[in-house]
């Protein structure tokens, strides 16, 4: 028991960075599952790391409040910023959202609240590991109920060709906003639960670079499923971790993998069709 | 048939027996060893293997030799606090030397103070770090305890009676930097004629420059790191400023003049270690690593290597018991006594002073080299000539 104590106390942060990679990985499958390439999920996410954690510092609020905030705050912003851009497509869509990453990523530097560059530090760790799982449960089991609904088959026909949708009586808008700001309060809680088990936050962590991480997250794994952009976050997050024997050369493997999976296996890990090909040439040989 | 087998058994166990007695101590180093704070994070462990070697030639400390678990935590903080678990709880390490950055301290010194482990960082300058708790320790010297010296001994050699400021207001170590010089001119009742910014990466300073040039100011003050202090001291050269430079922490880089050349003649800079100090411990030191990385030591390296001693001299009156929390607590209470006088001069601990008045950890206490620039080169200041 002392040994299974002693592996869980090393490695339940891996395990809870999992949990909330997972929700970052779901917010942006939302808006790809509406034909969206939005990048401003990690910006969405440091809005609700910051609201968080200044609620936590500041205000004293309960952490359940405090994450519901997390969640909310985003939600609005999204629904302000969603109204003009979600009417752009493909890369002008990704160029906007990215461009609102960077504003929300420079106000943050520049605001005294905020602690500029320097961060917060010393945020409450109020995050239990039943927390990251009972809200990714819920997420899993609510998306899989839209999927099933005639929201999730709107997304569907509007990722297919929108313009056959809006003719088929869909009010194409509505939808993409709806999938743009749940994908919002969604990366908004992630951002409060991780803010709340690495005790500090500071503007470099929801950068460009994370948004692309997120993205790969979920490209990774597979959009087909909601199991996809899951397994990807978990893979994403413990290949630095098993590759740790490889010391210096640990981040050249981590890129060699990710190429051999981009090059290979272009609709992700988990591609049905791809398997079962294969496996029919092997009965065959 | 049965005597030798009881002496064998006896052998045994005394060898067993030995075997605790001598055994390896175990010190956790986690250092960013990779990404963009690999250069610091190398040269900082290299420090600590100059030291570790130097110690176990002679012997160890009380006969155990120390033992260097070497992680790397890439400057991020999820990173550091999965290294620093990995180094408490499955490698059962007596203490823990790093992270190299201040923002992976801020997240990772927590899980150290909780699980009541000594994390002892060797570069982390930033504010409120010993504030984590009890047990956080630091030999690193802040920039608050550097900057009134730099300041005051430039002010009493070129007589500034104003001064303008440029800063990088992106970065968490030029922007704390700033912060510090703002408190430190108004302490000195220095003016200011103005207050420029720039964020990473830019490489033309000419707007900002300008106003500043408009100004007058007796000297320049810079809280920037060592490529953009060198465009800047380049491009005011070029603009007609003659003032002389004051820098902070970020300039202590011999890059700074590779890139610069004679434009920063006169600058003022502050460091905690000087490669020229003739102290015997010092030039030990230096010998010591050209020889095994056949490369020059910087600031962060002779940290390290005096971090390490501190670290031995505290653990000769640990005893060493199996009792891993206990010999971690021996070594928490038996730092905080330790004054040592090595490769970055006479050492000791200062208790921190924290914002809510909670027990904090141990600055470092020590005096700062002032250096000025000549001919291209830092040059210990000695006063006027």
């Amino acid at each position: 028991m002392e040994w299974l104590d002693n592996y869980w106390s090393t490695y339940n942060t891996l395990v809870y960075s999992i949990g909330v990679h997972a929700l970052l990985a779901l917010s942006i499958w939302l808006t790809l599952a509406c034909g969206l390439l939005s990048l401003a999920n990690a910006a969405f996410m440091g809005i609700g790391a910051y609201v968080s954690a200044l609620l936590s510092l500041q205000a004293g609020w309960p952490f359940a409040a405090v994450l519901a905030a997390a969640g909310v705050v985003p939600a609005l912003v999204a629904l302000i910023i969603g109204i003009p851009t979600l009417r752009l497509s493909g890369v002008y869509l990704a160029m906007a959202t990215l461009a609102f990453g960077e504003v929300v990523r420079i106000i943050v530097l520049n605001l005294e609240i905020t602690g500029g560059p320097e961060g917060l530090n010393g945020i409450p760790q109020s995050t239990q590991g039943w927390h990251i799982l009972a809200i990714l449960a819920f997420t899993i089991y609510g998306l899989a109920r839209l999927r099933r609904s005639r929201v999730g088959r709107a997304f569907e026909s509007i990722r297919e060709d929108d313009v056959a949708a809006s003719l088929m009586g869909i009010d194409v808008a509505r939808h993409k906003l709806f999938a743009f700001v749940l994908g919002a309060t969604i990366a908004g809680v992630a951002g409060g639960l991780n803010a709340h088990f690495t005790f500090f936050i500071s503007p470099r962590e929801y950068g460009f670079e994370n948004a692309v991480d997120i993205l790969t997250m979920a490209i990774l794994g597979g959009i087909g499923s909601l199991v996809g952009p899951m397994r990807g976050a978990t893979i994403l997050t413990l290949l630095p971790e098993l590759l740790r024997f490889l010391h210096e050369f640990r981040g050249v493997f981590n890129g060699i993998v990710l190429v051999l999976v981009v090059l290979f296996l272009p609709k992700g890990l988990w591609e049905p069709r791809r398997i079962k090909a294969l496996f029919a040439r092997g009965g065959r040989a | 048939m049965s005597f030798p087998r009881k002496t064998l058994f006896l052998a045994a166990a005394a060898m067993l027996a030995g075997g605790a007695l001598a055994a390896d101590i175990k010190i956790g180093v986690a250092e960013a060893l990779s990404g963009g704070a690999a250069q610091y994070g190398v040269a900082i462990r290299n420090g600590f293997q100059v030291a570790a070697d130097e110690i176990n030639a002679k012997g160890g400390v009380n006969g155990n030799k120390i033992q260097l678990v070497i992680e790397d935590e890439q400057g991020k903080k999820e990173e550091a606090i999965n290294v620093f678990k990995k180094l408490i709880f499955q490698d059962k390490v007596l203490m823990i030397f790093g992270p190299t950055l201040s923002n992976s301290m801020f997240a990772a010194g927590p899980v150290a103070n909780g699980a009541k482990i000594v994390a002892f960082g060797t570069s982390n300058t930033a504010g409120g770090i010993t504030d984590i708790g009890p047990y956080i320790f630091r030999n690193s010297v802040m920039e608050s305890d550097v900057l009134p010296v730099t300041v005051a001994t430039a002010v009493k050699h070129y007589g500034i009676k104003k001064v303008a400021v440029i800063y990088g207001n992106d970065d968490a170590f030029t922007k704390s930097g700033y912060d510090v010089f703002k408190k430190v001119l108004a302490d000195q009742k220095l003016a200011v004629t103005s207050t420029e910014t720039y964020v990473k990466g830019d490489v033309d300073f000419k707007a900002q420059l300008t106003k500043i040039k408009a100004g007058e100011p007796d000297a320049v003050v810079c809280s920037c790191l060592a490529e953009e202090a060198a465009n800047i001291m380049l491009q005011s050269r070029s603009l007609g400023i003659k003032a002389p430079f004051i820098g902070g922490n970020g300039f202590n880089s011999p890059k700074l003049f590779e890139i610069s050349r004679l434009a920063g003649e006169g600058t003022f800079v502050g460091s905690p270690w000087s490669n020229v100090n003739p102290a015997p411990v010092n030039v030990n030191f230096v010998n010591a690593y050209k020889q095994k990385y056949n490369a020059d030591p910087n600031q962060f390296a002779a940290q390290a290597y005096d971090a390490l001693h501190i670290a031995a001299m505290a653990l000769k009156s640990v005893k060493l018991s199996g009792n891993l929390e206990a010999a971690r607590q021996a070594l928490r209470d038996a730092l905080p006594k330790v004054s040592i006088s090595g490769a970055t001069g006479p050492f000791k601990f200062r208790p921190a002073v924290t914002k809510d008045g909670k027990p904090g950890g141990f600055d470092a206490d020590q005096t700062p080299f002032i250096y000025i620039v000549q001919g291209g080169k830092f040059t210990l200041y000695t006063g006027k000539k």
